[in-house]
């Protein structure tokens, strides 16, 4: 067998390991997709069994019920304004940490992710409190900047670690052509940071889509400002759960998000900065 | 010098937009909630009592409180955690590096568990720990099956650490996909002419190159777990007993169900301080300059 | 920066100008979104009313408590917001509204309001009255030639026997669950002695001690023993809705823990099912067999409110009007917690009903402690059943918890 044969072979058995795996892994997904097609009944008798009957009805119930378009539109809304803060706001800081290594950017570095050791549920009395105070409950933009503040902790971490990939001869030279510095960080290192923009964007995107608590405290207080997930939970009661609605509607909350990050994941390249990194 | 001037300046109004934000959603409430430890307060009446360090003498006396045992709890799941997750998810993330048609696809598959509601998570893998071990027991007669994997204490934590594991190595696989791509192709296909093994160069070239991802991973990994709260609460609520009981699921009892948010908010100072100082040790360990914290 | 505060700003005025549009805005966050439906029915139904009310209704069950907390201390109360009964109506005492002089108070059952009582004030009404007790099969009964239930605990543990000899599983025990505990626990209580709300006092002053109570001590113990025994084969992992399902299919004879909420479910799963609806069986007394009325849930209402006389007007027109009288039963399908009203026509509703004719109702024992040290009991049950205590530990520990999480 010649090599590109045998790799050919390799690489045939390995993508069917990783559907089985991924099959297997998938599992418990699968079950919430089909039992959000089956009648209460079959969902609580047995989750697992397959549906007698496939009911699509459950999904235009589901749809007409959460209001499923326009709180759509206010997911989009609150995600799109989340990212821009994130993704500006901690590519710059990790730009100034990672560059300029002094105490003071140290210091800042630390005040930046430390808040990542602090759990949500601590602060949550506290927190209503001062976006009360800040005009930022209540409404889909405020939430949207609030999660600026959630968010960047991670963001500035991943930027800060992958920056070190990029050689610093580059944005010297970008200094000694005359470039200001947020002339060389948006033209020069900005776009080396692709990767990680998009994986950041990726990670911020399924976590504020899906988020629960957060919107749950912040918009929860009118129907206009709601979002998918927290529909969704509508049909989750204390002593009687409609699973089967609750799974159709969780399907129809998640599933954008998955189709952005199948789409976001095709943009993430290999070897971006190939040949220009130190070993 | 009016250089320098320049550079200081650009330091602070460049990173001031993070410090502002994160301090009006983070740092502003815990402060203020680290107020009400010092108070007795059930987290409704209009006028806390000022106790001192009360509070923080009970977390250290109190034997019948389950606070200590939550620590190691949740000790035990972050090392288990830790090292599974970063295992699995680096081994899934090589893989899926590879260039297969479904390599995209399969990315998503393994994200999905990720992003489903906790409630759903835990209504399905109740079932499938009760009915579906129950079945596939009848087919095999493994008696492994057959255990008590939710009901029993000693295999609740497993199960719990396996779901926990389930749910997020996803999100690992993801910012370990980014820092393999980030590797130049060139190196690795030196490497390959060199003549070395797959394995070899994986060990030898990629798992050098990749130690930020590394770092990163790792240290979102033992954040994470030692925050670990809402897969617990859908799956167990603690229980067996108190057998699964995470520390951040004791502090929101202690401070929303038992109504005494000023211990909880104590709870929640000393943890913190632990969490610190843990992190702190970890990074250590794993070559400072990467991280910085 | 400055654009976002004008932004801000443009925001806050867009929200002025929308407010003063209409006349009163009543901000209504409760638990319980099984009932989203009805209530939205109800609200659509007060706009016929009412025009000029607009009322903004919101729902979660998952964090109730903290995000009520969190709005309450943020300033934002809801005009109507929600709590357990009995004991907690003294817990958010700063904030609800004695509304004993309202017509809505006086429409209200005695089985009811007795538990939204601060002294002589009445400070919460409920979505619906309830029912607990022990659901079965009479199906199943009948086969094995049980004409009726059991009504001592020797009974039943007979009926157990015979039940398990003809292949049945006997119980399906929601163990899984903390409620289910506290669903069982409170008929024991209450044939713990004549007065159980002083009881509970003394328990809470640390006063008590189960040991002096054989009902408790012992009958409690192995009433969980023998459910054990005869129920899942693992305890632990039962949870509702297999505990439902088990029981629907006719797997098992008995459900425990639970009441007239799971009834619907049941039927949606198998609507031939022969309901029976009766008291635990707690010792040799067939008198202390009663079922348990009244409610555990309470809606509050807020003393602060802006628009306190238009909720006031909403509440009393729920209780007392005869759309609202029927919204119960025909909308909501649920026991009325107003007199007069009628029933939904459910089996467990209808026997209760019956039970409570002839019988009595036992008293609602779970109101005199906080759901708080509920959990906790249902926590330090199932170690029993794990193993990992044995029974006197367990009464100490729930006495400690009593002690700790109640005063």
């Amino acid at each position: 067998m010649t090599r590109a044969s045998k790799k050919r072979l390799y690489l045939v058995i390995l993508e069917i390991v990783i559907v089985i795996v991924g099959l297997v892994y998938i599992y418990p997904v699968f079950l919430m997709f089909m039992n959000s097609v089956k009648p209460f009944r079959e969902v609580v008798m047995d989750v697992i069994a397959l549906p007698s009957k496939i009911e699509w009805k459950n999904y235009s119930y589901v749809m007409d019920k959460m209001n499923y378009w326009s709180l759509f539109l206010n997911n989009v809304i609150i995600t799109v304004i989340g990212i821009a803060g994130i993704v500006l706001f901690s590519s710059l800081s990790a730009y100034i940490i990672e560059r300029r290594p002094n105490k003071y950017t140290n210091f800042i570095h630390t005040l930046i992710i430390t808040p990542m050791l602090i759990p949500f549920q601590t602060i949550m009395i506290t927190l209503l409190k001062v976006m009360n105070v800040l005009h930022l409950s209540g409404s889909i933009w405020g939430l949207g900047i609030q999660y600026w503040g959630f968010g960047i902790p991670m963001a500035t971490f991943i930027y800060c670690n992958f920056l070190h990939t990029i050689p610093k001869e580059l944005d010297e030279s970008a200094k000694i052509d005359g470039a200001s510095t947020l002339r060389t960080f948006f033209s020069v290192i900005f776009p080396l940071l692709k990767n990680v923009t998009i994986t950041v964007i990726v990670l911020d995107v399924m976590w504020i889509w899906n988020d629960f608590l957060l919107p749950l405290l912040m918009v929860n207080s009118s129907a206009k400002t709601k979002t998918l997930v927290l529909s969704a939970y509508t049909f989750v009661g204390q002593f009687n759960t409609q699973w089967q609605y609750a799974m159709a509607s969780m399907v129809l909350a998640i599933v954008p998000s998955i189709i952005v990050f199948v789409l976001l994941q095709k943009y993430i390249i290999e070897g971006v900065v190939a040949g220009a990194v130190k070993g | 010098m009016g250089a320098k001037r320049k550079e200081q300046i650009e330091n602070v109004l460049f990173t001031l937009p993070a410090v502002i934000l994160v301090s009006a959603t983070i740092y502003i409430p815990f402060i203020l909630s680290g107020y009400y430890s010092l108070t007795k307060w059930n987290g409704i009446s209009r006028d806390p009592e000022f106790i001192g360090f009360q509070n923080f003498k009970t977390i250290f006396t109190d034997t019948s409180s389950n606070f200590l045992n939550s620590i190691l709890f949740t000790t035990r799941y972050t090392v288990v955690f830790i090292i599974f997750a970063n295992i699995f998810a680096l081994a899934l993330a090589v893989a899926l590096t590879q260039k297969f048609k479904l390599a995209n696809l399969m990315r998503g598959v393994f994200f999905v568990p990720y992003i489903m509601s906790m409630t759903i998570v835990g209504f399905i893998w109740k079932f499938i720990f009760s009915q579906g071990f129950a079945k596939l027991f009848e087919m095999t007669g493994w008696q492994w099956l057959n255990l008590s994997w939710l009901g029993d204490p000693k295999q609740a934590f497993y199960s719990v650490a396996f779901v926990g594991i389930w749910q997020s190595v996803g999100f690992y696989i993801v910012l370990y996909i980014a820092g393999l791509q980030a590797i130049p192709k060139d190196i690795l296909e030196a490497a390959t002419v060199d003549g070395a093994s797959g394995f070899r160069r994986f060990f030898s070239v990629t798992f050098p190159l990749l130690w930020p991802s590394i770092t990163t991973c790792v240290f979102m990994s033992l954040t994470n777990s030692l925050k670990v709260f809402d897969i617990i609460l859908a799956l167990t609520q603690g229980g067996p007993g108190k057998a699964t009981a995470s520390v951040t699921l004791e502090i929101y009892r202690e401070a929303f169900q038992n109504n005494n948010y000023g211990l909880g908010s104590a709870e929640s100072i000393v943890y913190f301080v632990f969490v610190l100082v843990l992190t702190q040790v970890v990074l250590k360990a794993f070559n400072k300059r990467d991280v910085g914290l | 920066m400055k654009k976002i505060n004008v932004l801000l700003l443009v925001c806050i005025f867009a929200a002025m100008l929308v407010s003063a549009v209409s006349a009163a805005d009543i901000y209504m966050f409760i638990p319980s979104p099984e009932y989203a439906d009805a209530i939205n029915a109800l609200i659509e139904e007060y706009k016929t009313v009412a025009p000029d009310v607009n009322i903004n209704y919101e729902t979660t069950q998952s964090d109730y408590p903290t995000l009520l907390k969190a709005k309450i201390n943020a300033g934002s109360t809801p005009d109507i917001f929600g709590s357990t009964s009995g004991k907690e109506i003294a817990v958010y005492l700063d904030y609800s509204y004695n509304f004993a002089d309202q017509p809505a108070a006086e429409a209200m059952t005695d089985a009811v309001k007795g538990v939204m009582m601060s002294g002589d004030e009445v400070h919460g009404f409920a979505i619906k009255g309830n029912y607990f007790g022990m659901l079965y099969n009479k199906d199943i009964f009948e086969e094995v030639g049980i004409t009726e239930f059991p009504k001592t605990l020797e009974g039943l543990k007979e009926a157990a026997e015979k039940i398990s000899a003809a292949g049945y599983q006997v119980f399906s025990d929601g163990f899984g669950e903390w409620w289910v505990f506290k669903h069982a626990w409170q008929t024991f209580f209450d044939a713990a002695s004549d007065d159980p709300a002083a009881l509970a006092d003394a328990f809470i002053k640390g006063e008590a001690h189960w040991a002096d109570y054989p009902v408790l001590y012992n009958n409690w113990f192995d009433f969980v023993d023998l459910v054990v025994k005869y129920g899942d084969a693992k305890p632990l992992e039962s949870f509702l809705a297999n505990e439902v399902a088990d029981f629907a299919v006719g797997k098992s004879a008995i459900v425990v823990g639970q009441g007239a909420w799971v009834e619907a479910d049941m039927l949606a799963i198998n609507p031939d099912l022969h309901l029976g609806f009766v008291g635990y069986p707690v010792d040799d007394d067939p008198d202390h067999a009663r079922v348990i009325g009244g409610s555990d849930q309470a809606l509050r209402i807020n003393k602060d409110s802006a628009v306190l006389q238009d909720v006031l007007d909403f509440v009393n027109w729920w209780y007392t009007s005869d759309y609202g009288k029927d919204w119960f039963n025909n909308v909501a399908g649920v026991i009325p917690p107003v007199k007069g009203a009628v029933s939904p026509d459910m089996e467990v509703i209808k026997q209760g009903d019956a039970l409570a004719e002839s019988d009595g109702v036992a008293a609602l024992s779970i109101t005199y402690f906080t759901d708080a040290s509920h959990q906790a009991f249902g926590e330090i049950m199932q170690s029993y059943i794990a193993g990992t205590i044995d029974k006197d530990t367990a009464c100490k520990q729930i006495e400690e918890t009593w002690v700790k999480l109640e005063n």
